[in-house]
């Protein structure tokens, strides 16, 4: 064999391993998640329901809103965001919980945000045919832009594990990073229009809610799905650009200090 | 042949930081590299493993061994000199470590495999073959957390041997399981050397060193004292083990014991007496009968709490010639944390010694043996008597009979055993 085919096969193979250890670490975070549970992988569709009622009691029984379709408003906007945050409040504790696989010579730990925000994909997934149903019962019917859809998850993808790779390798130097992500991503959720509409913001402050990436990702899938339009090209390519520089970016720092995870442990 | 491991000067300093002093230290960090003297875990050390080839690693707790062995394993990286790796790596550093409680062993054994190196598909092709090695056929659809400890052990190092490992980095792998399973794994870890493995062994057993190893590198205090032949090094490692314990051994005034002999410090008894052996019972007694069972009662005393002291007991004839030798270490006897007093107990089942007499020797030592807490010499004696008065130590049941004549000869069958 020469030495080219020879590392073309390496490289397959190491490609395939990577494969293999994402969907083998997917499935044992699943299976952590949900194993001594009595409804199991029940909860990934009951938290997101029970989300929608409070909102839904809260805000139009309550408060008294008067958005059009609003469960499948706040549904879009809880599946989404839950998505965003739930990863990132986990990313913290990402190298710091996982010592045993930071110890062990070889294991490429910059799979593991892959393997969290994964995990997290799989809830939003496995919680879509709901919102679908919802849509159908609101009287929507699927349009050619929802061929758009798969293109807003990779997005949101790419700024998840972005961000997630620098505020793990921080965690482990500063545990104070979990906290404060926490307080920040609640924070956030009120500067996404989950519940409301951005339109009830003043028009002058608009501009300035999209340094926010969650709020084009959000107004992209109501676009969508409650309009039937096309996302605005312009925020899905911005978005799409920044995902890819903070991948990459964040990348780097992770590996640049992986070699202290296991000294600081 | 191949090197597979290569260390070059390799040099490690570790910072101590406290949790509340992280801020201050990067704001530190802005002007200057650091605020504090670094402390040194390895300095200078370098060796090479070739394929098929197993090298030790010994010396005192805290000398770096560990430390060493992580780095090795890319975990980290050295202050100074470089590390240089050819190949896959499996390690046996901490057993189990990433096994989940709630899922089962086949879960947990198909996700180290992948883990360690394997395609899905290989891993569940070689479960089976896993389970087998771990003996764990009726237990391997049962969450791990009702595993004890010695199964979880069990299952790690059948994972890791079994994931075509090309240097295997280990750290004290024998204490898993009973003796059977140590032979199987010690069977697998010559077979892996039979195909090329390299093998890096941190071990605190000298007769484990000797036995497995080619050569071996000593460490103290992170740096290299000897890298040499296997047997040389475990001799040095042991002859400093008798100088530091000779050298920590305080001018204490003689003991009288129940046996008749005097205890006399640094004459018949050696150690830092941190520890203490406060008596030495033999049952049934001084006098034993060839073939008889022989109790030995060792009462101890340690003032301060003491981490897995081994605790030692070897047979001896008057002239030095050591006849038994057993410790808790290489027996897996677990002694745990000790403080106050207590009594441990050695039952040899037969002991088919000859007719004289000899010394019980017993001791108690530091956990990695740096040194000994308490060492008694030719202190409590021991008569045996009944069986062959012919030269020679041993005197096992054995008989004679003629197999094949063409005479007429013949003998009476005789059993010559006590």
């Amino acid at each position: 064999m020469t030495t080219s085919t020879n590392s073309k096969r390496n490289e397959h193979h190491r490609w395939q391993h990577a494969r293999d250890l994402f969907a083998v670490m997917v499935d044992r975070d699943l299976k952590i998640l949900y194993k001594r549970s009595s409804l199991g992988f029940g909860w990934a569709l009951v938290t997101p329901l029970l989300q929608l009622f409070i909102f839904l009691f809260v805000f139009r029984q309550v408060l008294g809103t008067q958005i059009e379709n609003y469960a499948s408003f706040v549904f879009i906007g809880v599946l989404v965001f839950g998505w965003f945050q739930g990863a990132l409040g986990m990313s913290g504790g990402l190298i710091t919980g996982s010592k045993a696989l930071v110890t062990q010579p070889g294991f490429p730990l910059t799979l593991l945000p892959h393997v969290m925000v994964g995990v997290r994909l799989f809830h939003f997934v496995i919680a879509l045919p709901i919102l679908f149903g919802l849509l159908w019962w609101q009287g929507i019917r699927p349009s050619l832009p929802w061929i758009s859809l798969p293109v807003l998850l990779v997005v949101q993808y790419l700024l998840i594990v972005g961000l997630a790779y620098p505020l793990a390798s921080i965690n482990v130097i500063f545990r104070d990073t979990q906290h404060i992500v926490g307080v920040l991503l609640q924070l956030m959720m009120f500067l996404t229009p989950v519940f409301y509409s951005l339109e009830t913001v003043p028009p002058p402050l608009r501009p300035w809610f999209y340094l926010n990436p969650m709020v084009g990702v959000v107004q992209s899938w109501r676009a969508v799905l409650l309009d039937g339009a096309w996302p605005d090209l312009r925020v899905v390519a911005s978005l799409l650009v920044v995902g890819i520089v903070l991948l990459i970016a964040g990348r780097r720092i992770f590996v640049s200090q992986s070699f202290r995870f296991a000294e600081e442990m | 042949m191949k090197v597979l491991v290569k260390a070059d000067n390799v040099g490690k300093t570790f910072i101590r930081r406290s949790d509340a002093g992280r801020w201050r230290d990067l704001a530190a960090g802005v002007w200057r590299r650091s605020a504090q003297k670094p402390l040194w875990a390895l300095r200078g050390v370098s060796f090479e493993v070739a394929a098929g080839e197993m090298l030790g690693i010994v010396g005192a707790n805290g000398a770096g061994k560990s430390t060493l062995l992580r780095l090795l394993g890319g975990i980290g990286k050295p202050t100074t000199g470089s590390v240089e790796i050819q190949g896959r790596i499996g390690a046996l550093l901490e057993l189990g470590g990433g096994f989940q409680g709630d899922l089962t062993g086949r879960e947990n054994a198909t996700l180290a495999a992948v883990v360690a190196g394997l395609l899905k598909r290989e891993a569940v092709e070689r479960l089976p073959e896993i389970v087998r090695f771990a003996e764990l056929e009726d237990f391997i659809d049962v969450p791990v957390r009702t595993y004890s400890t010695g199964m979880i052990m069990r299952l790690a190092f059948a994972v890791a041997v079994h994931t075509d490992p090309e240097i295997m980095l280990v750290d004290e792998y024998l204490s898993v399981g009973d003796l059977a399973f140590q032979a199987k794994c010690a069977a697998r870890i010559a077979d892996l050397r039979g195909r090329g493995c390299a093998i890096v062994f941190v071990s605190h057993g000298m007769d484990q060193v000797r036995e497995l190893c080619d050569r071996a590198l000593w460490l103290r205090r992170g740096e290299v004292v000897a890298c040499d032949s296997a047997r040389s090094v475990a001799a040095a490692y042991e002859q400093e083990v008798r100088e530091e314990s000779l050298r920590r051994t305080p001018v204490a005034p003689a003991r009288p014991t129940d046996m008749g002999t005097d205890l006399r410090p640094r004459e018949n008894r050696f150690g830092s007496l941190e520890m203490e052996i406060t008596r030495v019972v033999l049952r049934p007694g001084p006098a034993l009968t060839t073939g008889g069972t022989l109790g030995i009662e060792i009462g101890y005393r340690a003032e301060s709490s003491l981490p897995a002291p081994v605790f030692t007991v070897s047979i001896s004839r008057p002239d030095g010639t050591v006849c038994f030798d057993t410790n808790t270490l290489s027996a897996r006897a677990a002694v745990v944390q000790v403080k106050g007093s207590g009594t441990i107990r050695l039952v040899i089942d037969r002991l088919d010694l000859a007719t004289g007499s000899y010394f019980v020797d017993v001791g108690v030592f530091e956990s990695s043996w740096s040194h000994a807490y308490d060492y008694h010499w030719h202190v409590y004696q021991l008569t045996v008597e009944g069986g062959s008065t012919h030269k020679g130590v041993l005197a096992p049941p054995c008989r004679w009979s003629v197999v094949e004549t063409t005479g007429p000869a013949r003998v009476k069958e005789r059993l010559t055993a006590s």
